[in-house]
Protein backbone atom coordinates (compact mmCIF):
# COMPACT_ATOMS: atom_id res chain seq x y z
CA UNK A 1 0.00 0.00 0.00
CA UNK A 2 2.35 2.48 -1.02
CA UNK A 3 0.19 5.40 -1.26
CA UNK A 4 -2.16 7.27 1.16
CA UNK A 5 -4.55 9.97 0.51
CA UNK A 6 -4.00 13.54 2.74
CA UNK A 7 -7.30 15.21 2.41
CA UNK A 8 -7.07 19.13 2.66
CA UNK A 9 -10.06 19.54 4.85
CA UNK A 10 -11.61 18.26 7.88
CA UNK A 11 -14.35 15.91 6.88
CA UNK A 12 -16.69 17.50 9.45
CA UNK A 13 -15.16 20.27 10.65
CA UNK A 14 -17.14 20.55 13.78
CA UNK A 15 -16.54 16.85 14.43
CA UNK A 16 -14.32 18.09 17.45
CA UNK A 17 -17.37 19.73 19.39
CA UNK A 18 -20.91 18.27 18.06
CA UNK A 19 -21.41 15.95 20.72
CA UNK A 20 -22.25 19.44 22.87
CA UNK A 21 -22.94 23.06 21.86
CA UNK A 22 -19.55 24.58 20.87
CA UNK A 23 -17.65 25.73 23.80
CA UNK A 24 -16.76 29.70 24.21
CA UNK A 25 -13.36 29.90 23.37
CA UNK A 26 -11.56 31.50 26.53
CA UNK A 27 -8.08 31.99 24.51
CA UNK A 28 -6.53 35.52 23.06
CA UNK A 29 -8.35 35.56 19.63
CA UNK A 30 -5.05 35.50 18.14
CA UNK A 31 -4.40 31.96 19.43
CA UNK A 32 -7.94 30.61 18.23
CA UNK A 33 -8.47 29.28 15.09
CA UNK A 34 -11.89 27.84 14.01
CA UNK A 35 -11.72 24.17 15.06
CA UNK A 36 -10.44 25.98 18.59
CA UNK A 37 -7.21 23.47 18.31
CA UNK A 38 -4.65 25.62 19.86
CA UNK A 39 -0.50 24.10 20.27
CA UNK A 40 1.03 24.04 24.03
CA UNK A 41 4.72 23.64 24.09
CA UNK A 42 6.40 22.59 27.34
CA UNK A 43 9.70 21.55 28.60
CA UNK A 44 9.06 18.41 30.66
CA UNK A 45 5.58 16.93 30.13
CA UNK A 46 2.64 16.75 31.82
CA UNK A 47 1.81 13.60 34.31
CA UNK A 48 -1.65 12.97 35.17
CA UNK A 49 -1.81 10.01 38.37
CA UNK A 50 -4.67 7.80 37.04
CA UNK A 51 -2.90 5.41 34.26
CA UNK A 52 0.19 5.83 32.14
CA UNK A 53 0.69 7.46 29.14
CA UNK A 54 0.81 4.20 26.65
CA UNK A 55 -2.92 3.80 27.01
CA UNK A 56 -3.73 6.87 25.99
CA UNK A 57 -3.17 6.48 22.85
CA UNK A 58 -6.12 3.77 22.45
CA UNK A 59 -7.80 6.38 21.69
CA UNK A 60 -10.21 4.71 18.65
CA UNK A 61 -12.55 3.19 20.57
CA UNK A 62 -13.31 5.02 23.62
CA UNK A 63 -13.49 8.71 21.90
CA UNK A 64 -16.67 7.16 20.13
CA UNK A 65 -18.76 7.40 23.75
CA UNK A 66 -17.96 10.63 25.30
CA UNK A 67 -19.57 9.59 28.44
CA UNK A 68 -15.71 7.83 29.11
CA UNK A 69 -13.84 10.74 28.80
CA UNK A 70 -13.04 13.20 31.68
CA UNK A 71 -10.93 16.00 32.30
CA UNK A 72 -8.35 16.25 35.14
CA UNK A 73 -7.57 20.01 35.99
CA UNK A 74 -3.82 21.03 36.08
CA UNK A 75 -3.63 24.47 36.50
CA UNK A 76 -4.28 27.66 34.83
CA UNK A 77 -3.30 29.61 32.16
CA UNK A 78 -2.73 33.34 32.45
CA UNK A 79 -1.73 35.88 29.38
CA UNK A 80 -0.92 38.74 32.28
CA UNK A 81 -0.96 41.59 29.00
CA UNK A 82 -3.85 40.71 27.20
CA UNK A 83 -6.37 42.63 27.02
CA UNK A 84 -9.67 41.60 25.24
CA UNK A 85 -10.16 45.02 24.59
CA UNK A 86 -7.14 45.94 22.28
CA UNK A 87 -6.23 42.73 20.84
CA UNK A 88 -4.20 43.65 18.19
CA UNK A 89 -1.44 44.97 20.18
CA UNK A 90 0.92 42.01 20.69
CA UNK A 91 3.22 43.41 23.53
CA UNK A 92 1.11 40.66 25.75
CA UNK A 93 2.81 37.60 23.57
CA UNK A 94 6.38 38.05 25.88
CA UNK A 95 4.29 37.01 29.06
CA UNK A 96 2.63 33.80 30.18
CA UNK A 97 2.17 31.53 32.91
CA UNK A 98 0.76 28.79 33.65
CA UNK A 99 -0.09 27.64 37.36
CA UNK A 100 0.21 24.13 38.04
CA UNK A 101 -1.95 23.38 40.58
CA UNK A 102 -1.91 26.46 43.22
CA UNK A 103 1.77 27.01 43.87
CA UNK A 104 3.71 26.30 41.26
CA UNK A 105 4.28 28.65 38.06
CA UNK A 106 5.75 28.60 34.70
CA UNK A 107 6.78 31.48 32.78
CA UNK A 108 6.68 31.57 29.55
CA UNK A 109 5.34 33.37 26.16
CA UNK A 110 2.85 33.48 22.93
CA UNK A 111 5.33 32.41 19.86
CA UNK A 112 4.53 32.77 16.19
CA UNK A 113 5.79 29.32 14.50
CA UNK A 114 8.82 29.93 12.47
CA UNK A 115 6.42 27.91 9.74
CA UNK A 116 2.93 27.14 10.10
CA UNK A 117 1.92 23.70 11.46
CA UNK A 118 -0.94 21.17 9.90
CA UNK A 119 -2.35 19.40 12.66
CA UNK A 120 -3.09 15.79 11.05
CA UNK A 121 -5.39 13.03 12.12
CA UNK A 122 -6.80 9.80 10.41
CA UNK A 123 -10.04 10.27 8.72
CA UNK A 124 -12.88 8.14 10.65
CA UNK A 125 -15.17 6.09 8.62
CA UNK A 126 -13.58 6.13 5.55
CA UNK A 127 -12.03 3.05 3.31
CA UNK A 128 -8.63 2.01 3.54
CA UNK A 129 -6.23 4.70 5.54
CA UNK A 130 -6.76 8.51 4.87
CA UNK A 131 -5.17 11.44 6.58
CA UNK A 132 -7.54 14.82 7.04
CA UNK A 133 -5.72 18.33 7.71
CA UNK A 134 -7.65 19.30 10.80
CA UNK A 135 -6.30 22.73 11.57
CA UNK A 136 -3.57 24.91 10.11
CA UNK A 137 -1.99 26.62 13.50
CA UNK A 138 0.45 29.51 13.47
CA UNK A 139 1.03 30.51 16.94
CA UNK A 140 1.83 28.26 20.22
CA UNK A 141 2.03 28.97 24.07
CA UNK A 142 5.75 28.19 24.92
CA UNK A 143 7.05 27.41 28.06
CA UNK A 144 10.46 26.73 28.39
CA UNK A 145 11.50 26.98 31.96
CA UNK A 146 10.80 24.85 35.05
CA UNK A 147 8.12 25.55 37.33
CA UNK A 148 8.22 28.19 40.21
CA UNK A 149 6.87 27.90 44.04
CA UNK A 150 4.68 30.84 43.98
CA UNK A 151 3.39 31.58 47.67
CA UNK A 152 0.72 33.91 46.56
CA UNK A 153 -1.75 33.30 43.85
CA UNK B 1 -14.16 37.41 28.75
CA UNK B 2 -12.81 40.92 29.46
CA UNK B 3 -11.80 39.71 32.72
CA UNK B 4 -10.09 36.94 31.64
CA UNK B 5 -6.57 38.24 32.39
CA UNK B 6 -6.92 38.67 35.55
CA UNK B 7 -8.72 35.51 36.51
CA UNK B 8 -6.81 32.86 33.96
CA UNK B 9 -7.88 30.35 31.95
CA UNK B 10 -8.44 26.61 33.77
CA UNK B 11 -6.09 23.97 32.26
CA UNK B 12 -7.40 20.29 32.22
CA UNK B 13 -6.03 17.23 30.72
CA UNK B 14 -8.29 15.33 29.02
CA UNK B 15 -8.54 11.24 28.64
CA UNK B 16 -8.40 9.06 26.99
CA UNK B 17 -6.53 11.36 24.82
CA UNK B 18 -6.65 11.37 20.92
CA UNK B 19 -4.43 10.69 18.02
CA UNK B 20 -3.12 14.01 16.56
CA UNK B 21 0.63 14.19 13.88
CA UNK B 22 1.63 17.96 13.28
CA UNK B 23 3.26 18.66 10.05
CA UNK B 24 5.35 21.23 9.55
CA UNK B 25 4.41 23.34 6.31
CA UNK B 26 6.64 24.76 3.46
CA UNK B 27 5.61 28.60 2.51
CA UNK B 28 4.56 26.66 -0.94
CA UNK B 29 2.22 23.94 0.80
CA UNK B 30 0.65 26.31 3.29
CA UNK B 31 -0.94 28.60 0.26
CA UNK B 32 -1.80 25.09 -1.57
CA UNK B 33 -3.66 23.80 1.69
CA UNK B 34 -5.35 27.58 2.40
CA UNK B 35 -6.40 27.94 -0.87
CA UNK B 36 -9.72 27.07 -2.00
CA UNK B 37 -9.70 24.37 -3.85
CA UNK B 38 -6.97 22.82 -2.46
CA UNK B 39 -5.79 19.44 -3.66
CA UNK B 40 -5.79 16.60 -2.00
CA UNK B 41 -2.03 15.22 -1.10
CA UNK B 42 -1.00 11.96 -0.74
CA UNK B 43 1.68 10.33 1.30
CA UNK B 44 4.05 7.76 -0.93
CA UNK B 45 6.82 5.51 -0.76
CA UNK B 46 7.94 2.81 -3.09
CA UNK B 47 6.57 -0.63 -3.65
CA UNK B 48 8.86 -3.00 -1.83
CA UNK B 49 9.94 -4.03 -5.22
CA UNK B 50 10.94 -0.61 -6.17
CA UNK B 51 12.23 0.05 -3.03
CA UNK B 52 14.92 -2.55 -3.49
CA UNK B 53 15.42 -1.65 -7.42
CA UNK B 54 16.12 2.21 -6.69
CA UNK B 55 18.47 2.37 -3.38
CA UNK B 56 18.22 5.67 -1.88
CA UNK B 57 21.72 6.34 0.00
CA UNK B 58 19.86 8.73 2.73
CA UNK B 59 17.26 6.66 3.68
CA UNK B 60 16.47 3.09 4.11
CA UNK B 61 12.30 3.63 4.78
CA UNK B 62 11.23 6.79 3.32
CA UNK B 63 8.03 8.66 2.91
CA UNK B 64 7.22 11.00 0.75
CA UNK B 65 4.41 13.70 0.71
CA UNK B 66 3.37 14.78 -2.56
CA UNK B 67 0.97 17.46 -4.30
CA UNK B 68 0.13 17.58 -7.60
CA UNK B 69 3.68 19.02 -8.66
CA UNK B 70 6.14 18.47 -5.77
CA UNK B 71 7.50 16.17 -3.77
CA UNK B 72 9.22 16.40 -0.07
CA UNK B 73 11.48 13.97 1.87
CA UNK B 74 8.99 13.21 5.49
CA UNK B 75 11.82 13.41 8.44
CA UNK B 76 10.44 12.49 11.84
CA UNK B 77 12.26 15.12 14.28
CA UNK B 78 11.77 14.20 17.71
CA UNK B 79 11.63 16.95 20.66
CA UNK B 80 12.71 16.70 24.05
CA UNK B 81 9.84 18.91 24.75
CA UNK B 82 6.24 17.93 24.42
CA UNK B 83 3.50 19.47 22.01
CA UNK B 84 0.05 19.76 23.78
CA UNK B 85 -2.73 20.17 21.47
CA UNK B 86 -5.50 22.16 23.19
CA UNK B 87 -9.15 22.54 22.54
CA UNK B 88 -12.18 24.81 25.01
CA UNK B 89 -13.13 22.31 27.50
CA UNK B 90 -16.84 20.83 26.72
CA UNK B 91 -16.79 21.69 30.48
CA UNK B 92 -16.90 17.64 31.81
CA UNK B 93 -15.19 18.55 34.96
CA UNK B 94 -16.93 18.61 38.26
CA UNK B 95 -16.50 21.88 39.98
CA UNK B 96 -14.51 20.08 43.38
CA UNK B 97 -11.91 19.38 41.13
CA UNK B 98 -11.55 22.71 40.32
CA UNK B 99 -10.66 23.20 43.77
CA UNK B 100 -7.10 21.58 43.20
CA UNK B 101 -6.40 24.52 41.34
CA UNK B 102 -8.22 27.54 42.14
CA UNK B 103 -9.05 28.26 46.22
CA UNK B 104 -12.48 27.91 47.52
CA UNK B 105 -12.81 31.79 47.52
CA UNK B 106 -10.28 33.68 45.53
CA UNK B 107 -10.15 37.99 46.24
CA UNK B 108 -11.54 37.39 42.62
CA UNK B 109 -14.79 35.61 44.18
CA UNK B 110 -15.32 33.26 41.41
CA UNK B 111 -14.30 30.36 40.66
CA UNK B 112 -13.36 29.38 37.21
CA UNK B 113 -16.56 28.55 35.15
CA UNK B 114 -16.04 25.06 33.55
CA UNK B 115 -16.93 26.86 29.74
CA UNK B 116 -13.88 28.93 30.38
CA UNK B 117 -10.99 26.22 30.20
CA UNK B 118 -9.12 24.54 27.87
CA UNK B 119 -8.00 20.88 27.74
CA UNK B 120 -4.63 19.11 26.30
CA UNK B 121 -6.32 16.76 24.17
CA UNK B 122 -3.00 14.92 22.75
CA UNK B 123 0.25 15.14 23.11
CA UNK B 124 2.88 14.61 20.70
CA UNK B 125 6.56 14.49 20.88
CA UNK B 126 7.50 14.32 17.49
CA UNK B 127 6.72 16.74 14.44
CA UNK B 128 7.33 15.84 10.89
CA UNK B 129 9.10 17.94 8.73
CA UNK B 130 9.49 18.18 4.82
CA UNK B 131 12.48 18.51 3.33
CA UNK B 132 13.82 18.63 -1.07
CA UNK B 133 17.25 16.22 -0.60
CA UNK B 134 20.32 18.70 -3.04
CA UNK B 135 19.76 17.42 -6.35
CA UNK B 136 15.71 17.01 -5.81
CA UNK B 137 14.37 13.93 -6.81
CA UNK B 138 14.90 11.62 -9.95
CA UNK B 139 11.64 10.20 -11.06
CA UNK B 140 13.74 8.66 -14.01
CA UNK B 141 15.39 5.50 -12.50
CA UNK B 142 12.18 4.28 -10.78
CA UNK B 143 10.44 4.44 -14.47
CA UNK B 144 13.19 2.94 -15.66
CA UNK B 145 12.43 0.05 -13.44
CA UNK B 146 8.74 0.06 -13.82
CA UNK B 147 8.50 0.40 -17.85
CA UNK B 148 8.91 -2.76 -19.98
CA UNK B 149 12.12 -1.89 -22.40
CA UNK B 150 11.16 -1.73 -25.74
CA UNK B 151 14.00 -2.45 -27.94
CA UNK B 152 12.74 -3.37 -31.73
CA UNK B 153 14.21 -1.66 -34.66
CA UNK B 154 11.96 -0.90 -37.54
CA UNK B 155 13.98 -3.36 -39.74
CA UNK B 156 14.03 -6.55 -37.25
CA UNK B 157 12.13 -9.62 -39.00
CA UNK B 158 8.64 -9.40 -37.48
CA UNK B 159 8.86 -12.01 -35.49
CA UNK B 160 8.41 -10.35 -32.21
CA UNK B 161 6.50 -7.30 -33.50
CA UNK B 162 3.58 -5.99 -31.79
CA UNK B 163 0.50 -5.15 -33.09
CA UNK B 164 -0.90 -8.47 -35.34
CA UNK B 165 -4.77 -8.99 -36.45
CA UNK B 166 -6.44 -6.28 -34.24
CA UNK B 167 -6.19 -3.00 -36.07
CA UNK B 168 -3.10 -1.92 -34.37
CA UNK B 169 -3.44 1.51 -35.88
CA UNK B 170 -6.77 2.19 -33.61
CA UNK B 171 -5.27 4.22 -30.90
CA UNK B 172 -5.91 3.06 -27.40
CA UNK B 173 -8.49 5.84 -25.56
CA UNK B 174 -6.89 8.41 -24.06
CA UNK B 175 -8.46 7.56 -20.85
CA UNK B 176 -7.41 3.71 -20.82
CA UNK B 177 -3.85 5.08 -21.35
CA UNK B 178 -3.91 7.33 -18.60
CA UNK B 179 -5.41 4.58 -16.12
CA UNK B 180 -1.98 2.50 -17.37
CA UNK B 181 -0.04 5.57 -16.65
CA UNK B 182 -1.47 6.09 -13.39
CA UNK B 183 -0.91 2.57 -12.34
CA UNK B 184 2.36 2.84 -12.80
CA UNK B 185 2.68 6.63 -11.21
CA UNK B 186 0.90 4.52 -7.98
CA UNK B 187 4.24 3.06 -7.11
CA UNK B 188 6.38 5.70 -7.37
CA UNK B 189 6.70 8.17 -4.40
CA UNK B 190 6.75 11.48 -6.56
CA UNK B 191 4.39 13.90 -7.67
CA UNK B 192 2.14 13.14 -10.71
CA UNK B 193 4.16 16.08 -12.61
CA UNK B 194 7.00 14.93 -11.96
CA UNK B 195 5.69 11.17 -12.58
CA UNK B 196 4.16 12.65 -16.53
CA UNK B 197 7.57 15.24 -16.60
CA UNK B 198 9.98 11.77 -16.19
CA UNK B 199 7.44 9.31 -18.54
CA UNK B 200 7.77 12.05 -21.31
CA UNK B 201 11.63 12.45 -21.16
CA UNK B 202 12.21 8.98 -21.47
CA UNK B 203 9.11 8.79 -24.53
CA UNK B 204 7.77 6.42 -22.49
CA UNK B 205 4.09 4.92 -24.12
CA UNK B 206 1.56 2.46 -23.85
CA UNK B 207 0.64 0.16 -25.98
CA UNK B 208 -2.69 -1.65 -25.89
CA UNK B 209 -2.40 -3.85 -29.31
CA UNK B 210 -1.85 -7.11 -27.43
CA UNK B 211 -2.20 -6.39 -23.84
CA UNK B 212 -2.09 -3.01 -22.33
CA UNK B 213 1.71 -2.02 -20.99
CA UNK B 214 3.67 0.61 -20.36
CA UNK B 215 7.04 0.99 -22.54
CA UNK B 216 10.46 3.00 -22.65
CA UNK B 217 11.88 2.63 -25.54
CA UNK B 218 16.00 2.32 -25.93
CA UNK B 219 18.25 4.39 -27.44
CA UNK B 220 18.44 2.13 -30.39
CA UNK B 221 14.75 1.83 -31.18
CA UNK B 222 14.40 5.94 -30.65
CA UNK B 223 17.03 6.63 -32.89
CA UNK B 224 14.92 4.32 -35.34
CA UNK B 225 11.87 6.18 -35.03
CA UNK B 226 13.98 9.67 -35.49
CA UNK B 227 15.56 7.92 -38.92
CA UNK B 228 12.32 6.82 -40.07
CA UNK B 229 10.58 10.08 -39.17
CA UNK B 230 13.12 12.28 -40.83
CA UNK B 231 13.32 10.05 -44.07
CA UNK B 232 9.02 10.00 -44.17
CA UNK B 233 9.07 13.70 -43.56
CA UNK B 234 11.23 14.38 -46.39
CA UNK B 235 9.47 12.09 -48.79
CA UNK B 236 6.17 13.73 -48.18
CA UNK B 237 7.66 17.24 -47.70
CA UNK B 238 6.93 17.74 -44.15
CA UNK B 239 8.98 20.98 -42.83
CA UNK B 240 9.77 19.62 -39.49
CA UNK B 241 10.20 23.40 -38.08
CA UNK B 242 6.79 24.28 -38.80
CA UNK B 243 3.98 23.55 -37.85
CA UNK B 244 3.00 19.75 -39.17
CA UNK B 245 0.04 17.66 -37.87
CA UNK B 246 1.09 14.31 -36.27
CA UNK B 247 -1.49 12.15 -38.75
CA UNK B 248 0.61 13.19 -41.27
CA UNK B 249 4.10 12.26 -40.17
CA UNK B 250 2.53 8.84 -39.15
CA UNK B 251 1.33 8.67 -42.74
CA UNK B 252 4.12 9.23 -44.00
CA UNK B 253 6.31 6.77 -41.99
CA UNK B 254 3.67 3.86 -42.22
CA UNK B 255 4.92 2.39 -45.73
CA UNK B 256 1.72 1.07 -47.36
CA UNK B 257 3.55 -1.95 -48.80
CA UNK B 258 4.38 -3.52 -45.55
CA UNK B 259 2.36 -5.33 -43.72
CA UNK B 260 3.82 -5.10 -40.85
CA UNK B 261 4.04 -1.26 -39.09
CA UNK B 262 7.32 -0.36 -38.37
CA UNK B 263 6.79 1.13 -34.71
CA UNK B 264 3.42 1.77 -32.59
CA UNK B 265 1.99 5.06 -33.31
CA UNK B 266 2.04 5.54 -30.01
CA UNK B 267 5.78 5.53 -29.80
CA UNK B 268 6.19 7.87 -32.60
CA UNK B 269 3.75 10.57 -30.81
CA UNK B 270 6.11 9.94 -27.78
CA UNK B 271 8.89 10.49 -29.38
CA UNK B 272 7.65 13.86 -31.06
CA UNK B 273 6.12 14.75 -27.73
CA UNK B 274 9.78 14.65 -26.51
CA UNK B 275 11.34 16.78 -28.89
CA UNK B 276 8.98 19.10 -30.16
CA UNK B 277 9.50 22.60 -28.48
CA UNK B 278 8.21 22.79 -24.94
CA UNK B 279 6.13 25.47 -25.36
CA UNK B 280 3.32 23.74 -27.80
CA UNK B 281 4.00 20.48 -25.93
CA UNK B 282 0.63 19.20 -24.81
CA UNK B 283 -0.16 17.76 -21.68
CA UNK B 284 0.14 14.04 -21.88
CA UNK B 285 -3.78 13.37 -20.57
CA UNK B 286 -4.41 15.39 -24.26
CA UNK B 287 -3.41 14.09 -28.29
CA UNK B 288 -0.54 15.76 -29.57
CA UNK B 289 -2.10 16.94 -33.31
CA UNK B 290 0.36 19.18 -33.92
CA UNK B 291 3.93 19.79 -33.16
CA UNK B 292 7.02 21.59 -34.42
CA UNK B 293 10.41 20.81 -33.60
CA UNK B 294 13.43 23.28 -33.16
CA UNK B 295 16.53 22.68 -34.99
CA UNK B 296 18.82 23.18 -31.99
CA UNK B 297 17.13 21.38 -29.32
CA UNK B 298 16.39 18.70 -31.48
CA UNK B 299 19.87 17.74 -32.93
CA UNK B 300 21.25 17.82 -29.40
CA UNK B 301 18.54 15.33 -28.60
CA UNK B 302 19.77 13.39 -31.85
CA UNK B 303 23.38 13.19 -30.99
CA UNK B 304 22.89 12.17 -27.90
CA UNK B 305 20.77 9.65 -28.46
CA UNK B 306 22.94 8.29 -31.42
CA UNK B 307 25.44 8.54 -28.57
CA UNK B 308 23.85 6.15 -25.86
CA UNK B 309 22.53 3.87 -28.79
CA UNK B 310 25.99 3.04 -30.44
CA UNK B 311 28.51 3.76 -27.58
CA UNK B 312 26.66 2.79 -24.34
CA UNK B 313 30.27 2.09 -22.39
CA UNK B 314 33.65 3.08 -22.04
CA UNK B 315 34.40 -0.32 -23.80
CA UNK B 316 32.14 0.19 -26.66
CA UNK B 317 33.26 4.02 -26.92
CA UNK B 318 33.55 5.05 -31.12
CA UNK B 319 35.22 7.67 -32.66
CA UNK B 320 34.74 11.43 -32.36
CA UNK B 321 34.47 11.78 -35.96
CA UNK B 322 33.11 8.79 -36.76
CA UNK B 323 30.26 10.40 -34.05
CA UNK B 324 29.88 13.53 -35.68
CA UNK B 325 29.52 12.11 -39.28
CA UNK B 326 27.01 9.60 -38.01
CA UNK B 327 25.41 12.19 -36.10
CA UNK B 328 24.89 14.56 -39.25
CA UNK B 329 23.89 11.73 -41.71
CA UNK B 330 20.96 11.28 -39.38
CA UNK B 331 19.63 14.66 -39.47
CA UNK B 332 17.88 16.53 -42.01
CA UNK B 333 20.24 18.25 -44.80
CA UNK B 334 19.59 21.83 -43.50
CA UNK B 335 20.33 21.66 -39.99
CA UNK B 336 24.07 19.51 -40.58
CA UNK B 337 25.54 22.46 -39.29
CA UNK B 338 24.29 22.46 -35.96
CA UNK B 339 26.08 19.56 -35.12
CA UNK B 340 29.34 20.01 -32.76
CA UNK B 341 30.57 18.30 -29.86
CA UNK B 342 29.83 20.99 -27.67
CA UNK B 343 25.86 21.19 -28.81
CA UNK B 344 25.97 17.30 -26.77
CA UNK B 345 24.06 18.00 -23.29
CA UNK B 346 26.65 18.79 -20.69
CA UNK B 347 27.88 15.80 -18.74
CA UNK B 348 26.41 13.67 -21.24
CA UNK B 349 29.77 11.81 -22.78
CA UNK B 350 32.69 10.85 -21.28
CA UNK B 351 36.21 10.50 -23.17
CA UNK B 352 38.47 7.32 -22.61
CA UNK B 353 40.97 8.76 -24.59
CA UNK B 354 41.45 12.02 -26.61
CA UNK B 355 39.92 10.54 -29.96
CA UNK B 356 36.80 8.51 -28.80
CA UNK B 357 33.85 9.32 -27.20
CA UNK B 358 31.14 7.44 -24.95
CA UNK B 359 27.86 8.27 -23.58
CA UNK B 360 27.52 8.51 -19.85
CA UNK B 361 24.29 7.45 -18.11
CA UNK B 362 22.50 10.18 -16.52
CA UNK B 363 22.50 8.81 -13.29
CA UNK B 364 26.35 8.67 -13.06
CA UNK B 365 26.50 12.10 -14.16
CA UNK B 366 28.22 14.66 -12.04
CA UNK B 367 25.15 16.13 -10.57
CA UNK B 368 24.15 19.55 -11.54
CA UNK B 369 23.55 22.75 -9.85
CA UNK B 370 20.14 23.05 -11.95
CA UNK B 371 18.40 20.65 -10.10
CA UNK B 372 18.95 22.57 -6.55
CA UNK B 373 15.75 24.10 -7.04
CA UNK B 374 14.80 26.85 -4.75
CA UNK B 375 12.47 25.14 -2.38
CA UNK B 376 15.76 23.07 -1.48
CA UNK B 377 17.51 25.98 -0.37
CA UNK B 378 14.28 27.33 1.32
CA UNK B 379 13.81 24.02 3.38
CA UNK B 380 18.11 24.62 4.21
CA UNK B 381 17.85 27.53 5.91
CA UNK B 382 14.88 26.35 7.49
CA UNK B 383 17.12 23.26 9.08
CA UNK B 384 19.42 25.70 10.97
CA UNK B 385 16.94 25.18 13.63
CA UNK B 386 17.70 22.08 13.64
CA UNK B 387 20.15 20.69 16.14
CA UNK B 388 21.17 17.30 14.30
CA UNK B 389 21.85 19.20 11.33
CA UNK B 390 24.16 21.58 12.90
CA UNK B 391 26.01 19.05 14.27
CA UNK B 392 26.07 17.02 11.12
CA UNK B 393 27.56 20.16 9.39
CA UNK B 394 30.38 20.68 12.07
CA UNK B 395 31.98 16.74 11.73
Amino acid sequence: MPSIKLQPHCSSPAKATTTTPTPNNPLPALLQTPSGLALLELQGTINVPSGNEEDDLDHSTSTENPASTFETPIGKLMFPDYSFHNPDDTKWMKRAYMYVGRYQRMTGEVKKLPRPIAVLRKRHASEGEELEVVEIVRYKIFFKSRPEPVTNV
Amino acid sequence: MSTQDSRGILFTHTRPQEGFRLLELTPELEELLTSKDAPVLELKSPSTALAQAVIDPTAHDYVNLCTPTQTYRIRQVQSSNSLHILRPSRGEISQADIKVVEEDAGESGALNLPDEAVTAISKCSSTLELHIPPGGFSVIPFLEKSLRLYDRRSDDDGDIAMGGSADPTAPLGSKKMRSARENVYQDIPMSTAQCEQGWMELCAFVDGAEEVACWRPSARSRLAVWKRLVDGAILQGIDLEKQFLVGDLWKSVVDDEEMELPFPRALLEAVVRRICIADERPPLSDDIKWASFDKVECTQWVGETYLAATAPTTSSAIGRSELLRAWKDCLPETWRGEVALSKLPNGCYNSPDPTTICFVEPSQRQPTSKTASAPATAAKAKNTRNWHELLKGRR
